[in-house]
């Protein structure tokens, strides 16, 4: 019991923002958030193949005000096709990386597109399916090159810097990594998804500490998806495949888990308002429905309970110490509030 | 009519995804309709007027053109009983013509099979998209389903001229000769080269045609220029289809909405002027449809699955006018926050199949509905 | 190793599963033709792209909210299993447990029963037919929702009687009702929220929410029933215990395995009225199913050991369905080794050829054989095949192209590079009037001369041209 009431303190559940849209606001299957100034979250949507909306870049804050939406699905400059990780510099420039074409796209906060990166290959600063990107203090960039299972770091315009990693699962390899994140010392921390764990690397790419090994026990992960670091150096896991959120203290122990507590979002509560009988019908469903299920992959229990975490594929945290959980298969960000 | 019965062609324009009938057909001096839509409205000074009180959305420019020449049908409330409100089952519905069970046979297909009984042309249906909408499926009854008339054909992916000229030559000895063959090789050898005479058949029509109409460059433009072409070249084709979507506006529906239509109408008004200019006007029906409207009241940024909506019956052989009555908006007459349809969709079927095809409408439409005198007499 | 081997595991694997490269038919004939079977139905440690590895790239394969995720993910196992009966049973019972999205409207509680059929569908019988009445989406397809005590539908029941065990004529209208009050109560959680979201295509706010089964004790007639001369307090279990007592289930099951294995049988609704294609085939295949207790595995190994199923008359009797034609053309040309973008619009083609994987047109499923085939979907069955099959890029074409100018160089004629594009395209065999065309089509471009440099690729696209003519080959559209 001591245990529970510990991880209750340690993160608190806040609300939901979020809709299934696949035009304006809302989002539609979302890859990635990144948190811009005045508290405004840019969710990147990556919606599906074989339609072309959906793709966007939906601009919103914590109070479900909605700003508007940038970019759309296509090869175009100020399109994507798979885009995947987002992030912001401190001059208002929001960096996307597209796993299908191999670019990077620069926006300014206004959603106009300045400028695109990013040629396709295995040779150094060459990309095969950038998927996680995060910007440094200096402005550069680190890209999870992650079909040539490397990190590379180019400045904000595109050029070469260094390159770091190779496939395999040793310590310092990588195996498809995914979403990263910085901390107050530049240490960069990696999503090694195939790897099961998370590593941790000095800016120049030397390896430092790698963290969890594979399986679905505290402390363990199937498939991280992307990792957060608070200035105390607490490490938030979005440990995908287990769907749900991790959190190791600073030496990599386990703290706590969330398993995800969404409730109906203000955009949510629109919705319900006006569709009369599905909101009274949803009111007399039991949702968290106790059953059996088919397997072990937590998947299939996410799939029939809504409130829980399905398909996590990022966790930010802002200045308040707010956790930022982007589920992609429930079109939402669940907040989260550091105790 | 001054032309044989032979010639007549219908054209039927699909919008997939549910089309918002009531910022369509807009009843622009109804206060509730203005309560109701608080954010997805089209103003009042936008409308272009019908009458005293319906008007079209602005994005329907062309269609309103064809109205004030008497060659538009508006057909109001059209829908079915017990309106489902699934894109795919009630697209089921309209396509079989069969609201209680789940049906197999599209109503086109017959009307093909019907046309053209002995399946003598491979051409008489002709559908412009991949895959056969279920609205054309019937045993029996060859459709060809065409991407893009220019490249329509058998093994398209052979680069070399001379090699796929060849190919095509061993296609031909393959699936030509059936003897000596079982009943299955027999089947599929004819059905080879009927797709085979049929793709030949149909390539020839870009060439026969010149027009000084320019297309704009969409989807549905692309489809409506080679329906164009198909007519012209008089290949004996009945029933052509055509889609275009996603009409599904559940959010930023104003902007979105006014894009879907422009590219509609523009297409239908550069088609008819193509007509004309061929002197085809006369032969061609066009119906648009879709699958059900949306809901009565707004979701602050588009709105959500419905019932009840507007159809279209355009062309010259067409009686303008308002047809069915445009369902009420008080609330007490509202089913579950969706319009209530007043005009069975197949009373506009069966009008069409009877009145511009000559063909008994019931065995079709699986009942006898009422016509709609809409095609001129 | 005889050539005949081959060409014999090559009609197995078409069967069996959806083709074999040459190479892996090669590791087969090592192997042997019934440890070949018995791998098949009881494959140790199977390997195909992984769950994970789909649903990263690919978010609506895993979230599976519309109707065309479905196909490109099961496209995605067809192809990359080394376990590919387990996709064909699935196929299988899919067709004869037509369920679909047109009245289910999402994707993913289909998928669910997909991935049931994987699981029980090579096992028991009556397993199977319990687990199918738990089915949800089943349950939603055909009312049994609405089946109460005091008024039941008899959707289910009928269906469960009409085209899942017996058959008509083996029944009467009595047993129907009796079979529908024995399912009362059978239904799925939440019954009237997800039936409303599903009649509204309803994805707000949060995606789709999955089914599950629910029994409802006090919404179950408990009181006695009569069925199939049968009486007792019977339950929905019970009932499926006395189907499967039913030689007439035996024999509807085994005729449904003959079609879709040996050789096409006409439509379903005209069984009554037609006898199988092979009685003696029908008899042996029942009397396994009682002898293994229903077992599914034991019927198939009976089916693919026997001389009627290996027997030169069966090769390319039955026309290939458009799931079968697609998986086999990518198991060829290997396009599909890493999770890509491309896999929904090659999965489409699916459906473009008639096929929409998971939207069966009715509860009968498809009609199969010739029924496949009009002027339509035969242009997209060829164009696919040609289409890919003339793609050097992909990495399994270019090693068939490697593999005949290694193996039949430097000077190839005609007659060789048709032989040798047969061989390696799957140890096809063609009629001698398909092969005199290819042959004539292929000496019209003169002999091949492999020697030195193929600076404008000449050589290889001699190879791939011959390979686009055979996908037109009847015996390719065919299995």
């Amino acid at each position: 019991m001591s245990a529970t009431r510990a991880e209750t303190a340690f993160l608190s559940y806040q609300r939901t923002i979020g809709l299934s849209t696949m035009e304006g606001r809302g989002f539609y299957y979302p890859a990635d958030t990144a948190i811009g100034a005045d508290e405004k979250l840019y969710v990147v949507s990556r919606s599906l193949e074989g339609d072309a909306r959906g793709v966007r870049v939906t601009v919103c804050n914590p109070d479900s005000e909605y700003f508007g939406t940038f970019a759309s699905s296509g090869e175009e400059d100020g399109q994507l096709i798979w885009p995947t990780a987002i992030d912001i510099d401190p001059d208002g420039r929001v960096f996307i990386t597209d796993e299908y074409t191999n670019r990077i796209s620069i926006f300014d906060t206004s959603g106009d597109f300045r400028s695109a990166w990013g040629v396709s290959g295995t040779e150094e600063g060459q990309l095969d399916g950038p998927s996680g990107l995060v910007l440094d203090g200096d402005n550069n960039v680190y890209v999870a090159d992650h079909q040539n299972h490397r990190i590379q770091k180019f400045t904000s315009d595109g050029q070469f810097l260094l390159a770091f990693g190779s496939r395999g699962d040793g310590e310092g390899q990588l195996n498809l990594p995914w979403g990263m994140t910085i901390d107050g010392q530049g240490d960069l921390y990696v999503a090694d998804w195939r790897n099961d764990r998370i590593q941790k690397f000095a800016p120049e790419g030397r390896f430092l500490a790698t963290y969890g090994s594979p399986g679905r026990g505290d402390g363990q992960f199937h498939r991280p998806a992307s990792v957060a670091v608070d200035p105390e150096g607490y490490m938030y896991v979005a440990d995908w495949g287990n769907e749900r959120v991790q959190v190791l203290d600073p030496s990599g122990a386990f703290v706590t888990k969330l398993r995800g507590e969404a409730t109906d979002s203000v955009w949510a509560l629109d919705f319900l308002r006006i569709n009369v009988e599905e909101a009274e019908a949803r009111a007399r469903a039991n949702l968290e429905p106790k059953m059996d299920f088919f397997d072990d992959d937590p998947h299939d229990e996410s799939s029939h309970i809504e409130k829980y975490f399905w398909a996590p594929v990022s966790v930010k945290l802002d200045s308040a110490g707010r956790l930022y959980v982007t589920e992609s298969n429930r079109h939402r960000i669940q907040i989260y509030q550091r105790g | 009519m001054s032309l044989a019965n032979g010639n007549r062609a219908l054209v039927v324009i699909q919008l997939s995804g549910g089309n918002d009938g009531l910022n369509t057909v807009i009843p622009y001096n109804n206060e509730l309709y203005y309560d109701q839509r608080p954010s997805v409205h089209i103003e009042q000074g936008q409308v272009l007027r019908l009458d005293d009180e319906l008007g079209l959305s602005p994005a329907l420019g062309p269609i309103k053109r064809l109205w004030d020449q008497d060659k538009v049908a508006v057909i109001n409330g059209i829908g079915y009983p017990n309106p489902n409100r699934s894109h795919f089952r009630s697209m089921d519905v309209w396509h079989t013509a069969e609201t209680d069970k789940v049906g197999s046979e599209g109503w086109l297909g017959r009307a093909i099979r019907d046309l053209d009984p002995k399946a003598d042309n491979v051409l008489t249906g002709v559908n412009f998209g991949r895959g056969l909408p279920r609205a054309l499926a019937c045993k029996d009854v060859p459709v060809a389903s065409v991407a893009n008339v220019e490249t329509y054909g058998l093994l398209p992916d052979i680069q070399d001229e001379r090699a796929k000229a060849l190919a095509l030559k061993a296609f031909s000895m393959m699936y030509g000769g059936a003897d000596g063959k079982d009943a299955v090789a027999q089947f599929l050898s004819q059905t080879g080269m009927n797709a085979l005479k049929g793709a030949d058949i149909l390539r020839t029509a870009p060439a026969k045609y010149s027009s000084t109409v320019e297309y704009a460059s969409t989807p549905i433009a692309d489809s409506l220029k080679n329906i164009a072409q198909v007519i012209c070249a008089d290949l004996g084709t009945r029933v052509y289809y055509a889609q275009h979507g996603s009409f599904d506006t559940h959010a930023a529906e104003l902007d979105s909405h006014a894009k879907l239509w422009k590219d509609v109408s523009d297409a239908i008004g550069d088609f008819t002027d193509d007509l004309r200019e061929h002197d085809r006007e006369d032969d061609v029906v066009i119906l648009v449809f879709s699958e059900f409207g949306r809901r009565i009241m707004d979701n602050g940024s588009g709105t959500d699955h419905g019932s009840g909506s507007a159809a279209f019956v355009i062309g010259g052989p067409v009686q303008g006018g308002m047809y069915g009555e445009y369902p009420s908006l008080k609330p007490a007459d509202q089913l579950e926050g969706d319009l209530h349809f007043s005009t069975d969709f197949r009373s506009a079927y069966s009008t069409i199949l009877e009145q511009w095809f000559g063909l008994d409408a019931v065995p079709i439409v699986n009942g006898t509905f009422e016509q709609l005198d809409f095609i001129r007499r | 190793m005889t050539e005949s081997n081959v060409a014999l595991v090559a009609h197995l694997m078409r069967r069996a599963g959806f083709g074999a490269t040459r190479s892996q038919l090669e590791e087969y004939v090592d192997k042997g033709y019934h440890a070949t079977v018995d791998e098949l139905l009881h494959p140790v440690d199977p390997q195909r792209m992984p769950d994970e590895m789909i649903r990263r790239y690919h978010a609506e394969q895993s979230g599976m909210m519309g109707q065309n995720s479905p196909g490109a993910y099961w496209l995605y196992r067809m192809i990359s299993t080394t376990a590919p009966l387990h996709e064909k049973i699935a196929l299988f019972w899919h067709s004869v447990f037509a369920t679909g999205y047109t009245k289910i409207t999402q994707g993913k509680v289909l998928i669910d029963q997909i991935r049931m059929f994987r699981r029980y569908g090579l096992g028991s019988f009556r397993e199977l037919l319990v687990e199918l009445s738990k089915d949800p989406a089943m349950i939603i397809w055909l009312d049994n929702q609405d089946n109460h005590n005091g008024s039941i539908n008899e959707n289910y029941g009928r269906e469960l009687l009409e085209l899942f065990s017996m058959g008509v004529g083996n029944y009467t209208e009595q047993d129907v009702k009796e079979c529908a009050r024995s399912f009362t109560g059978w239904t799925i959680a939440n019954t009237e929220y997800m039936e409303l979201r599903a009649r509204r295509d309803s994805i707000w706010p949060y995606g789709r929410i999955a089914w599950h089964f629910e029994y409802r004790e006090e919404d179950h007639d408990d009181g006695e029933k009569t069925f199939l001369g049968e009486t007792g307090r019977f339950n929905g279990e019970d009932i499926i215990d006395i189907i499967c007592r039913q030689p007439a289930t035996a024999r509807f099951i085994s005729r449904h395995l003959y079609h879709f294995f040996v050789a096409d049988e006409p439509p379903v609704p005209q069984w009554p009225y037609t006898p199988p294609r092979d009685p003696a085939a029908i008899e042996t295949l029942s009397r396994v199913y009682f002898d293994s207790s229903y077992s599914i595995s034991a019927m198939l190994e009976a089916l693919f050991k026997s001389e009627w199923f290996q027997s030169k008359e069966t090769w390319f009797e039955k026309v290939k369905s458009p799931a079968e034609l697609v998986a086999s053309v990518l198991r060829l040309t290997g396009e599909f080794e890493r999770p890509r973008r491309e896999i929904l619009d090659t999965a489409m083609h699916i459906v473009y050829m008639g096929q929409h994987l998971i939207n069966p047109p009715s509860v009968e499923g498809w009609h199969q054989g010739v029924e496949w085939i009009d002027t339509g979907t035969l242009v997209e069955r060829v164009n696919f095949a040609s289409k890919h099959l003339g793609n050097l890029d992909a990495p399994g074409v270019r090693a068939i192209v490697e593999r005949i100018k290694s193996q039949l160089g430097p000077m190839i004629s005609p007659e060789r590079l048709v032989d040798g594009c047969l061989d390696q395209m799957g140890a096809i065999s063609v009629s001698p009037e398909s092969r005199n065309v290819l042959i004539q089509f292929a000496s019209e471009q003169g002999d091949l001369t492999v020697d030195g440099p193929d600076a404008n690729g000449h050589v290889d696209r001699r190879v791939t041209d011959t390979m686009q003519v055979i996908a037109a080959t009847h015996e390719f559209q065919r299995a």
